[in-house]
């Protein structure tokens, strides 16, 4: 930890993902929208959540972009063929 | 590069131990590199799971067959909220450790450790039922449908991370509080590294197998 301790910085992420948390059980469960548009804020909910947790409890934000882009390539990857093989699957079952 | 760190020999240096400053990873440890990679090629493991689970799910006509039960949204949504808890005494913990407050440190680390724990008996009681029946209980079994295997091996995946994590913050918890850390946190950092990445998993897999609507 080469950085200056900010406890304030904590708590402020703390709140953030308690409010997203509750947002996403929100969403998931209020009928009357649509699949698709349920889905896609459910996941950019979560992403959401999973970069304030690794930017500041992980402390990637305080590291070099090298650092970061060692983690974040990697993990963008699987992400994208995932979209792609995911899709494929539900659009062959709708069709 | 050089590995030993600039005050290695200092005894009453003061804070974490200050590492040469690389090109690509300015002064992050060697150690803290490690969990990196180890947590990347982890991540991988869980991509692999989620991404057959989408597919499985993605291409079935029926998710969840009939007898099978829904999974408890509220319920698992206390537990994700006990891990980011846990998450949020980790960064209290290494910060304490980082100012020398050993006292401090020792009990955020051991409320880290205490949150992964009842973490793992709400999973006991969701699987198996401590009050009521679990989902096993419920129709919910192992083998006999695509939503019931890819829910065990998934969330079961993840409970071995939590029980990992747990065994592993103890060890850190009674190192710290013997001052094995008192001059340098960084093992202290590097088993929050991973006991994060617990819960940043858990977040993803919240959404995808608990909250995505059928």
């Amino acid at each position: 930890m080469s950085h200056k301790v900010n406890r304030k910085e904590y708590w402020v992420i703390f709140v953030i993902l308690f409010v997203l948390t509750v947002l996403e059980v929100a969403v998931a469960q209020i009928p009357g929208i649509g699949k698709t548009l349920v889905v896609s804020a459910l996941i950019a909910l979560a992403v959401t959540k999973a970069a304030f947790v690794a930017l500041f409890y992980m402390h990637l934000k305080h590291e070099t972009p090298w650092l970061r882009r060692t983690v974040a390539i990697p993990l963008a990857t699987p992400a994208v063929y995932a979209l792609v093989l995911i899709a494929e699957a539900s659009w062959r079952h709708l069709r | 590069m050089s590995a030993t760190p600039i005050a290695e020999h200092g005894h009453h240096h003061a804070g974490p131990i200050t590492w040469p400053r690389e090109t690509f990873f300015g002064t992050a440890s060697v150690g803290k590199i490690g969990m990196w990679i180890f947590l990347l090629s982890d991540a991988l493991s869980f991509a692999g799971l989620l991404l057959a689970y989408g597919i499985l799910r993605g291409g079935a006509s029926t998710w969840i067959h009939p007898g099978e039960p829904a999974l408890g949204i509220n319920f698992t949504a206390v537990l994700t909220f006990l891990l980011i808890c846990s998450s949020v005494t980790m960064v209290l913990g290494l910060a304490a450790a980082s100012e020398k407050k050993r006292k401090e440190a020792v009990v955020f680390l051991g409320l880290t450790a205490l949150g992964g724990a009842l973490f793992l008996c709400g999973q006991y009681q969701e699987y198996f039922g401590i009050v009521g029946h679990g989902l096993t209980g419920e129709g919910l079994n192992f083998g006999a449908s695509h939503y019931a295997t890819t829910f065990y091996i998934i969330t079961g995946f993840h409970g071995a991370h939590v029980t990992t994590g747990v065994i592993y913050l103890t060890i850190i918890t009674i190192q710290t509080a013997r001052g094995k850390y008192d001059h340098d946190t960084n093992k202290i950092e590097i088993a929050g590294l991973f006991w994060h990445f617990v819960d940043l998993v858990w977040i993803l897999v919240f959404t995808l197998v608990y909250l995505i609507p059928q």
